[in-house]
């Protein structure tokens, strides 16, 4: 059990580091001290069969965070992409549009500083800077520390719609579940339309992909249809939409997706 | 570098597993590092190199990587490719383009040699 806040662990018996620095990895409790028996050991080799996935921890933290944003009745989105794809900027947009019909709250992941936690600040909703301190990724035991951060946040009266700003990078964050029920990942238009291609972990793992700056379409090579189609190709599930923050284009059916996923999610908390 | 913080955590599990097992050097750590589980074989094997030399526990410990398959199976047709992890341009049997893919997504430490 989480000591801090009451939410489920997911390990009762073995020691976690999540109220501390905020690293994924957990201590073992019991080595510190092997080097008193160094004269009782032979040299015989002993081979243990192991099979657990070095995932397995992150994932089991990720699955608790998500435990906890179902009881709460949250709906928590994953946005991964290349740094200066326009995450800060649609979350600015999305916030000014939506804040007044739900409780919104960001934790926003950078190498360093608080320069996006400032901007989302400035929308009036509740935000949290986790600097990862040069760290390519969030990962679980991260979001677990800045969502409890988030609700000590002035101004805190809950949270319908989480969104957590990931470490802009479109290759390690996608290995990492933090215990959102979507990932988006966002390409913009100068970023052009190989990426899914480049990156199928990323696209494999993500259930929405949003094409951004559309409004620059003219100006740059970046054929739609292709973009779609090897998005598909990577996950043939993918939900596809564009949008471009400048003009508005495209951002109905996007506040459309947000606003039906909070509704799913207060209906499942209801039934 | 996200290889470099797995490493890290594999490590301890590895210190956890020794002390468990009144070790106190590891011998051999043997890896399946699936080609669609976001890990570059090369940054894990830097990563083991850098960090394994900084500990008297890990000194010459031989790290024996294992990469296991994939399958590709057709969203029309259920035909199904095995490939070492690259993702074939089309279904070989119908030329659809969307096929889903099973297996190679997970990272696991199988087994240890310890003394």
């Amino acid at each position: 059990m989480c000591d801090s806040c009451g939410c489920p662990s997911p390990s009762d018996n073995h020691d976690h580091s999540h109220d501390h620095d905020g690293h994924s990895h957990s201590h073992a409790h019991n080595h510190e001290h092997g080097h008193d028996h160094n004269h009782s050991h032979d040299t015989a080799t002993k081979t243990v069969d192991v099979r657990t996935s070095l995932f397995a921890a992150n994932n089991a933290m990720a699955q608790a965070n998500r435990d906890h944003f179902d009881q709460i009745g949250a709906v928590a989105l994953n946005l991964i992409s290349s740094p200066g794809s326009g995450k800060t900027t649609l979350l600015e947009h999305t916030i000014m549009a939506l804040k007044d019909e739900m409780k919104i709250g960001v934790i926003e992941g950078d190498p360093e500083t608080d320069r996006d936690a400032q901007r989302i600040r400035a929308k009036g909703v509740p935000v949290v800077q986790l600097t990862t301190g040069g760290a390519c990724h969030l990962d679980a035991a991260m979001t677990h520390k800045g969502f409890h951060l988030l609700e000590k946040e002035p101004g805190y009266a809950g949270v319908d719609l989480l969104f957590i700003e990931n470490v802009g990078n479109l290759v390690c964050p996608a290995t990492f579940a933090l215990g959102e029920h979507e990932r988006i990942v966002l390409v913009s238009v100068p970023e052009g339309p190989d990426k899914p291609a480049k990156y199928p972990k990323t696209f494999g793992t993500a259930q929405t992909f949003l094409i951004t700056k559309t409004d620059l379409l003219p100006y740059f090579d970046f054929p739609l249809e292709e973009a779609r189609s090897e998005a598909l190709k990577a996950n043939p599930s993918l939900k596809i939409m564009e949008l471009s923050a400048t003009t508005g284009a495209g951002f109905d059916a996007w506040l459309d997706y947000l606003r039906d996923l909070v509704r799913t999610k207060k209906g499942e908390k209801a039934a | 570098m996200h290889e470099m913080s797995l490493v890290q955590g594999l490590f301890e599990q590895l210190k956890s597993l020794a002390a468990e097992n009144n070790a106190t050097r590891i011998v051999k750590v043997t890896m399946e590092i699936g080609p669609l589980c976001g890990v570059v074989v090369d940054s894990f094997q830097f990563g083991f190199e850098i960090l394994s030399a900084q500990e008297p526990m890990f000194k010459e410990t031989e790290l024996v990587i294992e990469v296991p398959e994939v399958t590709y199976t057709c969203t029309s047709c259920s035909q199904e490719q095995v490939t070492a992890g690259e993702r074939p341009d089309q279904c070989g049997n119908c030329g659809e383009f969307l096929l889903t893919t099973r297996g190679g997504d997970d990272l696991l430490l199988k087994q240890v040699e310890m003394e």
